[in-house]
């Protein structure tokens, strides 16, 4: 077995070759482990390879035999994780140098599913700090690149999960979006990536940026394994108040093709407006004539609100986010410095020396907001602005079962190229944010090349709509029938 | 005013987040917050008056806990990794306000 | 003090009777434990922890609102307050803000008697910090160590309006704030643990017009305190406004060495808490169902209690002030009273004895072996004048601190029957056979004969006669004979 036998595999698949005793978890994991050293110095998609640990499980789950009848899910498949979500004993730093070494005592819900369905911890993925970013290029540890491009970026914040997932280095990843971040780097690395509803995933062992937007989405190079990863980590946890008491995601939940050929999918004008690259918006205009030929129904629709949203959303994120760092203050965990000063010496150099420049800008931004004079003037009218924007988003499904929208306006863009002006960077969300404000489930999905670069396509759906939405991802998936990705990384020529 | 942000301002945050900047670093933090917040002006071209704000995505009631205390196991490794620890105890540089600061 | 006019307000943190903390699984019962055990990564706040609500913080702050006859809010809303300290694990407090548990209540008490009312502003629950610690193993001179057992216990904050007039007043509002959370069970009250807090708004002023400078009084550990400190600040003030100064509004502290509130170490700006909804806990509705629950566990309260007593059985305003400021004390009373039908005998064998032996052994009635059953019988038996009342003391002494009952101890003591009445007959009979010279003598008209056959049924007894039945006894016999 090699690499490149897998490029078009599901999990699946795997499961097929585990079941025939042609391929075990340790042979599995070697493969992988191979590759990220082959190609994780070019694209620094991780920040933790958890190789000894994972060899050791990987044997154990050898040892102790696949059980046909009742066997895991995940049995023997490596997967990546995103290094905001918490790791027993194994180093979950946000990307951010005040957590440079820390090491979590304990696992977040998702890791403790995954690891009940056998998956194999792989590592931990490069991120935008506290995931305060669209490209990656915020990390501490230094940026990731864009398999497709090395010059380019791979979107952010979960850049590494996506690149890890285009280059191959693993199968499966998660991710955690916020405002976009797993849907712009699964965009502009040619992936698939869903932002669940709002409290259908726990957010427990999630390191928090903006509470009431942060959702961990599943990551996969399928459609199909993006269903497989959200069956497992999704449904009710009692550790967090804010995750809705409902079972985990089903397949039954998922609609016939019959019943997909008669959805009415709306199209938000505001999406498709100036701004947006007509390259991708062509792209997506192809794919929508299809869905009509195959006897979808498309139909235009208007989300008023949407050039508000990312206002909003900058004011609501940065607010939350200034107090769940708040912890970050040496005391009890991660960097501290000026311990041998005053208390306000080590607090002060502590959290200055510790945070990049991205995220004092939003702890500012949010303190900002909810200093006393300026709450009603920005978090009280950023909480309003949600509103609005989720009554959109209300209207539009009395109109249609799904949106389809382009994932972001532009393509993967040239590292360094945004970093100057933080508001451009913040545009890169500006189609992403708005369901996140809504808190409704949003999946991205390639839906063509141009120039080698891969076009990202968004579904919105209402709120615990996964299945219908998957229903018309697996649909469209069908239908473009394009290569999944691998490309040759480190060959291609700058553009 | 809401829209316009003063040096002094953010000088004023800045202690509350408990981050320092340089003169120069703070010119060119003031400047992106600056810039930032003037694009929130966009806000005001909207009738909020009537809209009730939305502050938390909630679909059902929360779980609650039962008032069943569990033991946590964990506390030895926290203190074996904090930055500085002895005799079981978190240790901070002298806390000199006498102040009970819970009110 | 004369022309001097008063006004204060009380802010009181109360920690409530959970087995659990606030909003994590972690044991609240952590006097004497070693530091650091009692946490977890919810209340040490480690990243990506996150908080859940204890059902039973919500059902006791719910209590209490309603016990203070607050209006209850039917939504309930958590915010952050955020601040840095290094017992705020982090970086802010759970707490609440515009939508406190309950609103606009009444705390009804007395004073001399007299019954007084202060408007309660809201009640609302919040959790309680880690403790810093400035000596202690491993703790040096030069830092300070933080233990997180006590963070996250789940706390009740009740805030009066400043209706209190008076260092007595604002004392006597505390001490029946106390009564009520014990009560009502949902705290233990306890200033000197720490599990009851008093913060107070002081403001004086020359005029009944005119409003001073709100100074806020803080570290008061004890009834005690609160009254010295609230006193001192009264005349403090109004020394200041009559050489025509006017003391500012700053926050000071109570030492209780010096016996003076000092300025606190200011802080130069004020604090800008940045108060916002906490984004990890969905507002939620009280169900109905749990606010009618909570409603039937309310008990009784002091005042009500009290003035029951005073009418059902007769007692004085002080004493009935006494017996109820304890709720078990009240309840041992009561039983009693039911075993023993009279009031006045039972309230003042209680209110002496009990308390004198409660006090002798700093025990609580709750802890203390006798039961009302067991002090019933005693009284029961000096009634029968089977025992004097010097005799029941000495042997409710004795059953409290052994636990045995009124008969137990006599046996053990060897007492017996012989002071019943019947026996004492006997004794009596013996005594005068044995005695022919002292009979004659007091036959004779020497009254001090009668005096030495006294002490001589008392010496067969042991001392455990009632000397008033001897002598009646000793009379009755003395004279039949002639
Ligand atoms: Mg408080
Ligand atoms: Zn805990």
């Amino acid at each position: 077995m090699n690499l490149r036998d897998f490029r078009n595999f599901t999990i699946r698949d795997y499961q097929d070759l585990f079941a025939k005793g042609e391929l075990v978890p340790r042979e599995l994991l070697t493969i992988f482990l191979e590759r990220i050293r082959e190609v994780d110095s070019l694209l620094h998609a991780f920040l933790f390879v958890n190789e000894d640990r994972a060899f050791a499980r990987a044997q154990k789950l050898e040892e102790e035999g696949r059980d046909r009848s009742v066997c895991p899910p995940l049995w023997g498949i490596p997967i990546a994780i995103k290094d905001n979500i918490c790791t027993l004993g194994i180093p979950t730093t946000c990307a951010s140098r005040i957590l440079e070494g820390y090491i979590p005592p304990y696992n977040a819900t998702v890791i403790e599913r995954l690891e009940a369905a056998g998956a194999i911890i792989l590592g931990k993925t490069n991120m935008d700090e506290f995931a305060m970013g669209s490209s990656t290029e915020n990390s501490a540890y230094g940026p990731t690149r864009n398999p497709f491009d090395l010059e380019r970026v791979p979107g952010g914040s979960s850049g590494g999960s996506a690149a890890a997932l285009a280059s191959l280095e693993a199968p499966l990843a998660l991710g955690s979006d916020t405002g976009g971040s797993v849907r712009q780097p699964a965009a502009f690395c040619g992936i698939v990536g869903l932002r669940p509803t709002y409290g259908r995933v726990s957010r427990y062992g999630l390191v928090s940026f903006a509470s009431s937007l942060d959702q961990i989405g599943p990551m996969a190079r399928t459609v199909e394994d993006t269903i497989t990863l959200f069956e497992i980590i999704s449904g009710r946890d009692e550790r967090d108040s804010t995750c809705a008491p409902y079972p985990p995601f089903s397949r039954a939940e998922i609609p016939q093709e019959e019943e997909v050929r008669k959805m009415i999918i709306g199209l938000p004008r505001e999406y498709f407006s100036e701004g947006v690259d007509s390259r991708i918006v062509g792209t997506i205009e192809e794919v929508l004539k299809g869905l009509e030929k195959e006897g979808l129904t498309i139909r235009e629709v208007s989300l008023p609100h949407t050039s508000y949203a990312l206002e909003a959303y900058y004011i609501v994120a940065p607010s939350e986010a200034s107090s769940n760092l708040a912890r970050y203050d040496g005391v009890l965990y991660g960097l501290r410095e000026g311990g041998e000063g005053t208390l306000q010496d080590m607090y002060f150099r502590t959290r200055t020396s510790g945070f990049g420049a991205e995220v004092k800008r939003r702890i500012l931004l949010g303190t900002y907001s909810l200093s006393s004079g300026y709450y009603d003037a920005y978090y009280l009218k950023g909480m309003k602005v949600r509103t609005l924007v989720r009554q959109d988003f209300e209207r539009a499904f009395q109109e249609c079962h799904l949106l389809i929208t382009p994932v972001s306006p532009v393509f993967p863009f040239f590292l360094g190229e945004r970093t100057k002006n933080p508001y451009e960077m913040y545009l890169a969300d500006v189609f992403t944010i708005p369901s996140a404000m809504a808190g409704i489930p949003a999946l991205s999905l390639n839906c063509g090349y141009v120039d080698n670069l891969p076009v990202g396509l968004q579904i919105i759906a209402g709120p615990f709509q996964e299945g219908v939405l998957f229903g018309l991802a697996l649909f469209l998936e069908q239908m473009l029938s394009l290569p999944l990705p691998l490309p040759e990384i480190g060959q291609q020529r700058r553009s | 005013m809401p829209g316009h942000v003063s040096l002094e301002e953010v000088r004023k945050i800045a202690q509350l987040a408990k981050l320092s900047f340089s003169e120069e670093e703070l010119t060119r933090f003031f400047q992106d917050i600056s810039d930032i917040i003037a694009h929130f002006e966009k806000l005001n071209e909207l009738d909020l008056e009537d809209v009730s704000p939305t502050s938390h995505i909630s679909w059902s009631q929360p779980p609650m806990n039962p008032d069943e205390p569990v033991d946590w196991q964990g506390s030895d490794l926290v203190l074996k990794h904090a930055p500085c620890a002895a005799g079981r105890y978190f240790i901070v540089p002298k806390v000199v306000e006498k102040e009970e600061k819970l009110s | 003090m004369e022309g001097v006019y008063v006004t204060i307000g009380l802010e009181v943190h109360c920690q409530l009777l959970t087995q659990a903390k606030m909003f994590c699984r972690c044991s609240t019962d952590y006097i004497g434990k070693t530091p650091n055990t009692l946490v977890c990564p919810v209340c040490m706040g480690l990243p990506g922890a996150l908080p859940v609500l204890n059902r039973k913080a919500l059902e006791l702050a719910i209590k209490t609102a309603l016990a203070l006859r607050c209006e209850i809010l039917p939504e309930v809303v958590f915010h952050r307050k955020n601040y840095f300290y290094p017992d705020l694990p982090k970086g802010y407090q759970i707490s609440q803000y515009d939508f406190p548990i309950g609103v606009r209540g009444v705390l009804e008490f007395a004073l001399e008697g007299e019954r007084r009312k202060v408007r309660i502003r809201r009640v609302h629950v919040e959790e309680d910090a880690g403790k810093l610690v400035h000596e202690g193993l491993g703790v040096e001179r030069n830092v300070s160590g933080v233990d997180f057992n006590r963070a996250g216990i789940p706390l009740v904050e009740i805030v009066t309006e400043p209706d209190l007039h008076s260092p007595e007043e604002a004392k006597e509002c505390l001490i029946m704030l106390r009564s009520i959370v014990r009560y009502l069970g949902v705290s233990d009250g306890n200033m000197e643990e720490g599990s009851l807090r008093c913060d107070a708004n002081v403001s004086v002023s020359l005029s009944p017009d005119t409003q001073g400078a709100k100074v806020e009084i803080k570290n008061m550990n004890s009834f005690r305190s609160v009254f010295r400190a609230l006193s001192y600040e009264v005349e403090r003030q109004a020394a200041l406004l009559r050489e025509g100064k006017f003391p500012v509004q700053e926050t000071r502290h109570w030492d209780e060495v010096r016996q003076v509130t000092v300025p606190s170490r200011g802080k130069e700006e004020a604090e800008d808490y940045r108060y916002f909804p906490d984004p990890d806990l969905l507002p939620f509705r009280i169900p109905q169902d749990m606010l009618e629950e909570i409603k039937a566990t309310i008990p009784e309260l002091p005042l009500q209690k009290k003035e029951r007593f005073m009418r059902e059985y007769e007692l004085a305003e002080p004493e009935a002030h006494i017996l109820v400021q304890d709720k078990d004390l009240a309840e041992f009373f009561e039983a009693c009273v039911r075993e023993f039908p009279a009031p006045r005998t039972v309230c003042n064998f209680v209110l002496t004895e009990v308390l004198k032996n409660l006090n002798a052994f700093n025990m609580t009635i709750r802890e203390s072996k006798v039961t009302p059953g067991m002090l019933a019988e005693l009284l029961r038996m000096v009634e029968r004048k089977e025992i004097g009342i010097s005799l029941a003391k000495g042997i409710f002494e004795e059953m409290f601190a052994t636990g045995m009952s009124a008969r137990e101890v006599m046996a053990k003591k060897g007492i017996s029957f012989l002071t019943s009445e019947r026996d004492l007959e006997k004794i009596v009979r013996q005594v005068i056979e044995e005695n022919p010279q002292s009979v004659a003598d007091y036959l004779g008209g020497k009254d001090k004969a009668l005096h030495f056959l006294i002490g001589q049924v008392m010496k067969v007894t042991k001392g455990q006669a009632n000397p008033e039945v001897v002598k009646n006894l000793l009379l009755r016999e003395l004279t039949s004979g002639e």
